[in-house]
């Protein structure tokens, strides 16, 4: 086609075909002014237009039909492939469904089987009708009205034409070992946060009855993880916004602490309060039993977290170091994350002694442990074992103070020790404090020094056995 | 407890609306047990098999059928090919045949006993069809239209009658009572008309005598049912309530009055009358004892108003 080799021609035929093959009619709609831009250059056919002002416009087309590609033919794609979709799964559902059309045929049949008259004087029975639904009703006569029961319209599942959402709600009254599944709540889009509390409220009362229950203003609705643990920081959704406002699918159900059941103002909730009040209260002693005891666990392990946390930190201890050649001292042992430095405290007629006490230091790393020894009534005594060949850069002279322990020799790596006596807590602290440091640091000289130990034991016992 | 299950599941409360649901309910509790989609359209009016299999919900252009058994949330059949609303469904009553009646002003007889249909049987009238109903004796069909006419249409020989209670007054409902000795029809200017049926031996049609009519609401009556022993009538009506009267001389029983309760759509009484069920606009089927005339069990779950119910009672 002699056409081919103008580009204004060829562009306006690819944007025709394009359109006309587009079932959306979206391009046609974006496209059909452009076009006339094409058209316009095609009538106004300067055979050889300028090279620079065409290039220009054919980028501004490219640009635009890039544009073009990016914003809707993929979404016309997956319009396609939803509509597809939509059209397979009502295939499948009318293949399941039998249809019965209606065929005006010719109405001249026998109908003597079909159409047979009923002799109704047999019918005047005087028998005594009984009623299966009367006989439920009355063993069921006093079932309290759920006061949740108008949240049901809220309830999305097998909801139709219309926008729900699902969630998992995790409800924190149930027991603990009913709390790690959640419930499973379809609500329709357009309810109230106050609404899926009510419906939640609802579902649970199928199964639990109403009694522990209380008016839906007083729960509140928490962010919840994926396992279950409530979110406390932040608030929790507030209760008259519309639930679709809020993205999250994990939801958990928590009774406001300042809530009392004293607020069951409306009256038709009345009757349920007044029904069993006894219970409720045993419930709620238990409850708050079981709540202290909970906080006291809380506490601990904030408590333990803290000292975790605040191990690397720097602290000083008062102890007093023992040795079977010298003379005690009276030392502080001060412990970080880094060093546990050992200074003599300062004493009078310090000066007097024969030999001046130094002060030590030594790199974490080089620690291999550290433990209690014995614990006497006065006095508890603990040792803190190192390592003089693995970074054993200790300052000051540790072969004055120490006496070499007596399983030194394992290579090149000596393991020696600092006996120190303290009262009961401070030594308590310094070993829990220096054993989480080396927890946390998991250095190659405590390794080696447990494993050296193991050995120790294996020998001992083999030793044993032979003697 | 099981035996207390296996007669439950034998009671049937299915309710149907504007929300494109069908409900079935537990009716001791008021849970609902399942819900059907209807998708298309809203369900103009529902109706239990007579094996207590099939509930058929009449819709626009279609009759869907759906399982009672099953969980299955869909229809199972689809009678098609009415071009309107089909506004009221029955059954024969060992479920040889379907009745039907719609806008496109046709009374239908749809074939249940094959797969093909194969006695279609049509009446067509001048008006679109608000009700149609069986007389006990399984061969003659009373159609009420828009034009206030009342049909009775013998199955056999394809006659007709017509019946004119009232000048300009839709036919809104028609019941015949089980006892088959009195029709009644209510109007949408809340009149109900009440006539003596006298049953002709074999082949001599059913004989209308008119009997009693009475103002029963002050605006349209939507519909009138006997109860099982014949002995009472309950109406309903846009005025937002439902009226129970007396068959023998049709005085006021009970009126079964909820505020905001809206225009009062279907009911349906207890095998033994002690009961009966209403449908309404609010969005609630209720349970009304009828001595007492007070609710006991509310049934919450649809979106959007009720105007159909299916009751089954087992006994």
């Amino acid at each position: 086609m002699s056409l081919y080799d103008n580009k204004y021609w060829l562009l306006s035929h690819i944007r025709n075909s394009f359109i006309s093959t587009d079932d959306t009619g979206m391009c046609e709609l974006i496209m059909v002014g452009e076009s006339k831009d094409a058209k316009q250059h095609l009538r106004s056919a300067e055979p050889y237009p300028e090279p620079e002002g065409s290039e220009d416009e054919e980028d501004e087309f490219e640009l635009f039909d890039m544009h073009q590609d990016m914003d809707f033919s993929i979404r016309e794609r997956s319009n396609t492939a939803a509509q597809l979709e939509k059209l397979e799964h009502a295939r499948k559902k009318t293949s399941k469904m039998k249809h019965v059309k209606w065929e005006t045929k010719d109405p001249v049949q026998e109908f003597e089987d079909i159409f047979v008259k009923k002799d109704i004087t047999q019918l005047k029975d005087t028998q005594k009708r009984t009623s299966t639904l009367a006989a439920l009703l009355q063993t069921h006569s006093n079932v309290p009205r759920n006061p949740f029961i108008e949240y049901a319209k809220f309830d999305g599942s097998g909801q139709v034409n219309i926008p729900t959402k699902k969630y998992k709600i995790y409800l924190t009254m149930l027991p603990q070992e009913q709390r790690n599944y959640p419930m499973q709540v379809c609500c329709v889009a357009s309810a109230k946060v106050q609404d899926l509390i009510g419906l939640v409220l609802l579902k649970h009362s199928y199964n639990h009855g109403i009694t522990n229950l209380k008016s839906p203003s007083q729960y509140g609705l928490y962010i919840t993880e994926e396992d279950g643990e409530v979110d406390r920081d932040f608030p929790c959704l507030d209760a008259g916004e519309p639930i679709s406002k809020f993205g999250f699918t994990s939801l958990g159900l928590v009774e406001h602490k300042e809530a009392k059941a004293v607020n069951f103002q409306d009256a038709s909730r009345n009757s349920l309060v007044m029904e069993g009040p006894g219970r409720t209260r045993t419930i709620s002693d238990k409850s708050k039993a079981e709540e202290s005891r909970q906080m006291e666990n809380d506490l601990q392990a904030v408590e333990d977290h803290n000292k975790q946390m605040e191990a690397p930190l720097y602290r000083a201890f008062r102890a007093v170091m023992v040795s079977k050649v010298k003379p005690k001292i009276e030392v502080t042992i001060g412990i970080s994350g880094e060093r546990v430095e050992i200074d003599p405290v300062p004493q009078k007629g310090s000066k007097l002694l024969p030999f001046k006490a130094k002060a030590i230091s030594h790199p974490v790393d080089s620690i291999a442990s550290c433990e209690m020894i014995d614990t006497r009534s006065s006095r508890t005594g603990f040792r803190i074992v190192y390592c003089t060949a693995a970074g054993g850069n200790a300052s000051g002279d540790p072969g004055i103070l120490n006496s070499p322990s007596t399983s030194s020799a394992h290579k090149t790596t000596a393991f020696k020790h600092y006996y120190f006596e303290s009262d009961y807590p401070t030594a308590l602290d310094i070993v829990q404090k220096i054993n989480l440091i080396l927890e946390l640091k998991s250095s190659a000289t405590r390794s080696e020094y447990i494993a050296s130990r193991e050995k120790k034991m294996v020998i001992k016992k083999v030793f044993n056995i032979v003697k | 407890m099981m035996t207390e299950n296996s007669e439950n599941d034998q009671i049937i409360l299915a309710t149907g609306g504007y929300d494109h649901t069908i409900k079935l309910w537990q009716t001791h509790t008021g849970i609902c047990s399942r819900t059907m989609q209807h998708a298309e359209s809203q369900v103009n009016g529902l109706e239990i098999s007579p094996d207590k299999d099939l509930l058929a919900a009449a819709s626009y252009q279609h009759i869907y059928m759906y399982d009672l058994h099953s969980n299955n949330p869909s229809a199972i059949v689809n009678y098609e090919g009415t071009s309107k609303n089909v506004t009221s469904v029955g059954f024969q009553e060992d479920g040889k045949w379907m009745y039907s009646g719609g806008e496109d002003c046709r009374a239908r007889i749809w074939d249940l006993r094959s797969r093909n249909n194969q006695c279609p049987k049509i009446f067509e009238v001048q008006a679109p069809i608000n009700c149609v109903s069986l007389h006990p004796n399984q061969v003659e069909l009373f159609v009420g239209d828009q034009n206030g006419i009342i049909y009775r249409w013998d199955l056999r020989t394809d006659n007709n009658e017509q019946l004119i209670p009232e000048n300009d007054a839709m036919i809104l409902d028609i019941d015949i009572s089980p006892d088959s000795q009195l029709m009644a029809s209510v109007n949408n200017k809340g009149k109900c008309y009440i006539w003596s049926l006298v049953s002709g031996s074999n082949d001599t049609p059913t004989k209308m005598i008119p009997k009693q009519k009475f103002e029963a609401h002050k605006r349209h009556a939507l519909k009138c049912k006997f109860s099982p022993d014949s002995n009472l009538l309950i109406t309903t009506s846009a005025d937002q309530s439902a009226k129970i009267w007396d068959t023998s001389d049709f005085s006021l029983v009970q009126e079964l009055i909820q505020e905001n309760q809206r225009w009062v759509w279907d009911a349906a009484f207890s095998a033994d009358a002690q009961y009966v069920f209403t449908a309404s606009s609010d969005g609630y089927a209720k349970l009304w004892n009828v001595k007492k005339g007070v609710m006991e069990r509310e049934y919450a779950g649809h979106q959007k108003a009720v105007i159909a119910l299916a009751f089954r009672d087992a006994s």
